[in-house]
């Protein structure tokens, strides 16, 4: 297990190096960083954040393992991950063994952890607590829309007037988080997308549709029949899905590697996208979790799989894009009796990307003494979500005014982790 | 508008003669306004049923469908029996899915060796109950449609989708799941024209509600279950370990996946109060946001409401009024004083003086014509809805009564001004070609696959009632494809004939004005007309080129509208 993971990681990295992810990608996104000085939103071009949510609470302690803390393997004498299989970081921290992959990337100065980061509200439901996440309000459930599409609304730009492709959630259903009065788009399947009717009559039909709404649509039905057809052109010329895999990247199959690899397509098509949503199910691991291998294990691997396959696709385009990872909450940090963990609170969040302060466990870690825990039990929030998914806005996306996106909740750099080179 | 137009508008109403023209009004024929009331208080007409509204006249017609007695058509009866649910008695159902979680308690250790089993396999090893309880699951959101597109009493399954709403449960939140077919049936349903008040109070005795909103967990601060319930607590506990659901997406899933059998809190000793439900109470299901309250009032009203809960399940899982872990103190909400030492009574008191409150009046009424009138509901309207409120004493039948004989109601600018919600889109489209649906869950598919998974909605507000919440472009190429696929009888779980209601014409104009009467009433734009024509012009099938035309005519935006 070890030596064919270590051979696995150096293959990795030799590959990184090889199609000059590293240092080109990062030194010039370092370059851009810094001569477009104070201006941010001359920084922001381009850019691209991918919203990656765990449904049903990731067991951040299986994630970004501390396996530094003795305390750790006590509260979890069969679900810990052992210290020979963490893939260490920096000798208090490592990388459970299956998200090996990305390790290549925090070598690279690419990839950032948040180990301690939650929401202020205690709630334990994973209905309240994605809701919040997604809204962006933790305690208030009236919230209308996302944070995703507040940030939309709110930040006007030329780069994006004219784009239907600026925020882009994969799968059957606008989620919450790009829910509101900004355009944005579903898209179950980048393929499928479009008028469907046999090939030889699909142009015709699009063209008949296009012309009944140009004819006698009016107000909001008129725009957005006018973007979804722009959209429809738009992916027409570009093509995306035709574009393979570069770089030797071999997205996993299933679901979330199909979406990583389409939003790689959107973004190597050059179509104005800024936020990108994807989701994964399957976290809510109460029995029987695993440890190095079983239930969880399985899931990371797919995880860390995609996101490795994706930054590899992407290459030199990654200085531009940031993958953020999300959960509701975390879990409790002792096993339960039926070798899984309980709802907890704080859990583990990964930033990767070319503008990400990498190389770096950020925010305070609060440790896993039962007088630092959140009601002895649980891992303590130390990083309110809205400070990092704030500074991923400001500093990756160059947003200038957080007051709308996170309401109620006044902005202040201080506050933020760190994740992204300011 | 002035009320002598008003009054002659009505009585050319009544009379079934065409309107008169005002300044600011279009001309209305006893069709046009046929078809408006069944854009609005329906879910769209079917064929011939416009005509026939238009003779029987159309205000005979709204008051036959206020006038129900009850929600359900006993025309459909044998339709209706087709669901097991509506058989199955909620105790049945909590008491299968505690069945259910002991045994897959059991398998899961079982199956501890064996993680790397695929969900199929999973799904095949769930014990029957398992497997039907989540038929009895998917069952709920297709009755919806089912009763929404064949039933007479459109007015009334217009109601029920509104009080759905209104008073929205998340299906995914714990028990719910078993909750929720009575809180349809017996709750909501039997009150949909009655009196607000009524309404009010059966929700909030609701399980449902209570587990939704977590009143079932709030007890006064300090308090303690008696003796005999901590030790029944205790017995409870290693069967009872909660488990959260993951939200949404339920059919595909084995029932009672994440669900938890989840004994509310006071029964795992909690330890005080929890406002979520006090706070919807006031925010949502009655004064509004906007009502005058304040976070003082919110947890004033959860202190009325310490003591309303759930039995556990294996007692029944009804509504109990534990009298331990009431606050008995003394309360003040939106000023009126609550004096101490009072019971479950005062919180009788609570709700009616909600459900009377100014605020819930203007806030509901104002829901109700965003509705029926506008996204943006006119002043006129509201006021005329709060005046039915105060004179009837809430009567819901009377408010809505009221909105519809309001000149706002009808006039030019409110026509064809809202857009349908997917539900309201999969319906009408359904109706208009006649289609029938079957009983599996695949109509109620569609209707999640455009965007409105029925019963899924997460937060407390409920599904939006505005243009903004439907209308986006992935969206709308949805409801193009879906309109296509439905013109050409490839919609799985739902039968379409268009020999019965269109039959094949040789001639396009004459196909094209068939399409235009059967689809949009006869309102059909000069440039849609050109647009399917010119479409048309080189289909030589009949049988495509009358596909094409009902496709296009169902996708296009002036079926978008109602």
């Amino acid at each position: 297990m070890s030596i064919s993971r270590r051979v696995f990681v150096r293959g990795g990295a030799l590959g990184l190096v090889s199609f000059g992810l590293d240092p080109l990608f990062l030194g010039r996104a370092a370059y851009a960083a810094g001569a477009s000085g104070s201006s941010r939103l001359g920084a922001a071009k381009g850019r691209t954040l991918v919203c990656l949510f765990q449904r049903g609470a990731v067991d951040g302690l299986s994630m970004i393992v501390p396996h530094g803390e003795e305390q750790y393997y006590r509260e979890r004498p069969r679900i810990a991950i052992p210290l020979e299989a963490v893939v260490d970081l920096d000798g208090h921290f490592g990388l459970h063994p299956q998200l090996a992959p990305l390790k290549p990337f925090w070598d690279a100065g690419a990839l950032a952890a948040v180990p301690a980061v939650g929401s202020p509200d205690t709630t334990r439901s994973h209905f309240d607590a994605q809701d919040y996440m997604e809204s962006g309000t933790p305690g208030v459930k009236s919230t209308g829309d996302g944070w995703a599409n507040r940030y939309c609304q709110h930040a006007h730009d030329r780069e994006h007037a004219d784009t239907p492709f600026r925020a882009v959630a994969f799968g059957p259903q606008l989620p919450r988080i790009l829910a509101g009065s900004a355009p944005s788009l579903a898209i179950d399947d980048l393929r499928a997308f479009g008028v469907r009717a046999r090939p030889d009559a699909a142009d015709k039909l699009t063209r008949a549709f296009e012309a009944l709404y140009q004819g006698s649509a009016t107000g909001l039905l008129a725009t957005s029949a006018e973007e979804s057809f722009e959209a429809i052109r738009m992916l027409k010329t570009a093509n995306p899905s035709v574009l393979a895999a570069e770089h030797g990247a071999e997205y996993p199959r299933g679901r979330l590697g199909q979406s990583l690899q389409q939003i790689a397509q959107l973004i190597k098509s050059d179509l104005g996208l800024e936020i990108a949503f994807a989701d994964m199910s399957g976290w809510d691991t109460h029995v029987n979790q695993g440890s190095d291998q079983g239930q969880l294990a399985l899931r990371l691997t797919e995880l860390g799989a995609s996101l490795a396959a994706f930054a590899t696709d992407l290459g030199e385009r990654m200085r531009d894009v940031c993958v953020l990872t999300m959960s509701e909450f975390g879990r409790t940090v002792r096993e339960n009796g039926t070798g899984g963990t309980d709802h907890g609170h704080g859990t583990a969040m990964l930033v990767l990307g070319g503008t990400v302060n990498g190389r770096r466990i950020a925010g305070r870690w609060p440790g896993l003494d039962p007088a630092a825990r959140y009601e002895g039990r649980d891992v303590a929030v130390t990083t309110d979500f809205r400070d990092l998914f704030g500074e991923i806005l400001t500093r990756h996306l160059g947003a200038r005014d957080l007051s709308a996106v996170f309401p109620g909740y006044p902005s202040a750099p201080d506050r933020f982790p760190g994740v992204i080179r300011a | 508008m002035p009320t002598m137009n008003r009054r002659v508008a009505l009585l050319a109403l009544g009379l079934g003669a065409a309107a008169p023209t005002g300044a600011q009004m279009a001309p209305m024929t006893p069709r046009d306004s046929a078809l408006h009331v069944l854009n609005r208080l329906a879910y769209g007409s079917t064929p011939g049923l416009a005509d026939r509204i238009a003779r029987e006249g159309v205000l005979r017609w709204v008051d036959r469908q206020l006038g129900v007695d009850r929600a359900d058509d006993p025309g459909l009866k044998d339709v209706l029996a087709q669901f097991d649910l509506l058989q199955s008695r909620p105790e049945d159902l909590l008491r299968s899915y505690l069945l259910v979680q002991m045994e897959r308690r059991q398998e899961k250790r079982d199956a501890a060796a064996d993680s790397m089993m695929s969900p199929d396999e999973r799904l095949r090893r769930l014990p029957p109950e398992a497997r039907e309880l989540r038929a009895l699951g998917a069952e709920l959101p297709q009755l919806v449609v089912v009763r929404a597109t064949e039933s007479d009493r459109q007015l009334a399954e217009i109601m029920a989708d509104f009080w759905t709403n209104h008073f929205n449960i998340f299906v995914g939140k714990n028990l719910d799941r078993v909750y929720l077919p009575s809180f349809i049936e017996e709750t909501l349903r039997p009150r949909i024209l009655g009196k607000f008040e009524d309404l009010l109070i059966a929700t909030a005795k609701s399980p449902a509600m209570m587990v939704y909103l977590d009143n079932a967990e709030s007890v006064a601060p300090g308090s303690q279950p008696p003796v005999p319930d901590r030790m029944a607590r205790e017995r409870m506990r290693g069967f009872a370990r909660g488990r959260g659901g993951r939200p949404g997406f339920f059919p595909p899933m084995p029932f009672p996946r994440g669900g938890a059998v989840r004994p509310p809190a006071n029964q795992r000793g909690a330890t005080g109060l929890n406002e979520n439900y006090a706070r919807e109470l006031m925010e949502l299901h009655t004064v509004g946001v906007d009502g005058g309250y304040t976070q003082k009032d919110v947890t004033e009203v959860a202190r009325i409401l310490t003591g309303w809960s759930v039995e556990r399940p294996i007692q029944g899982g009804g509504f109990v009024f534990n009298d331990w872990a009431h606050d008995r103190g003394r309360k003040t909400v939106l000023g009126v004083e609550f004096p101490a030492g009072h019971g479950q009574d005062e919180g009788m008191k609570l709700l009616k003086l909600l459900a009377e409150h100014p605020s819930t009046m203007h806030y509901v009424s104002g829901k109700l014509c965003a509705r029926f009138v506008n996204d943006t509901p006119p002043d006129g309207c509201i006021d005329d809805a709060v005046m039915a409120w105060k004179r009837s004493g809430g009567d819901l039948r009377e408010v809505v009564r009221a909105i519809v004989r309001s000149p706002d109601f009808w006039a030019a600018e409110n026509r064809a001004s809202k857009v349908k919600t997917p539900l309201e889109f999969v319906v009408s489209a359904v109706r208009a070609v006649g289609g029938v649906p079957d009983s599996t869950p695949r109509l109620a598919g569609a209707v999640a696959r455009l965007g409105q998974p029925l019963y899924q909605h997460v937060a407390p507000n409920g599904y939006g009632e505005q243009q903004e919440d439907w209308v986006n472009s992935g969206a709308l190429l949805n409801r193009m494809n879906f309109a296509v696929q439905l013109a050409a009888n490839r919609l799985p779980g739902v039968q379409v004939n268009l020999d019965l209601v269109l039959p094949l014409a040789s001639e396009r104009e004459a196909l094209v004005a068939a399409v235009d009467r059967l689809i949009l009433g006869g309102r059909m734009s000069a440039q849609t007309r050109k647009v399917i024509l010119d479409q048309l012009a080189d289909v030589n099938d009949p049988v495509q080129a009358r596909a094409l035309a009902v496709g296009l005519a169902l996708g296009g935006p002036e079926f978008q509208r109602q």
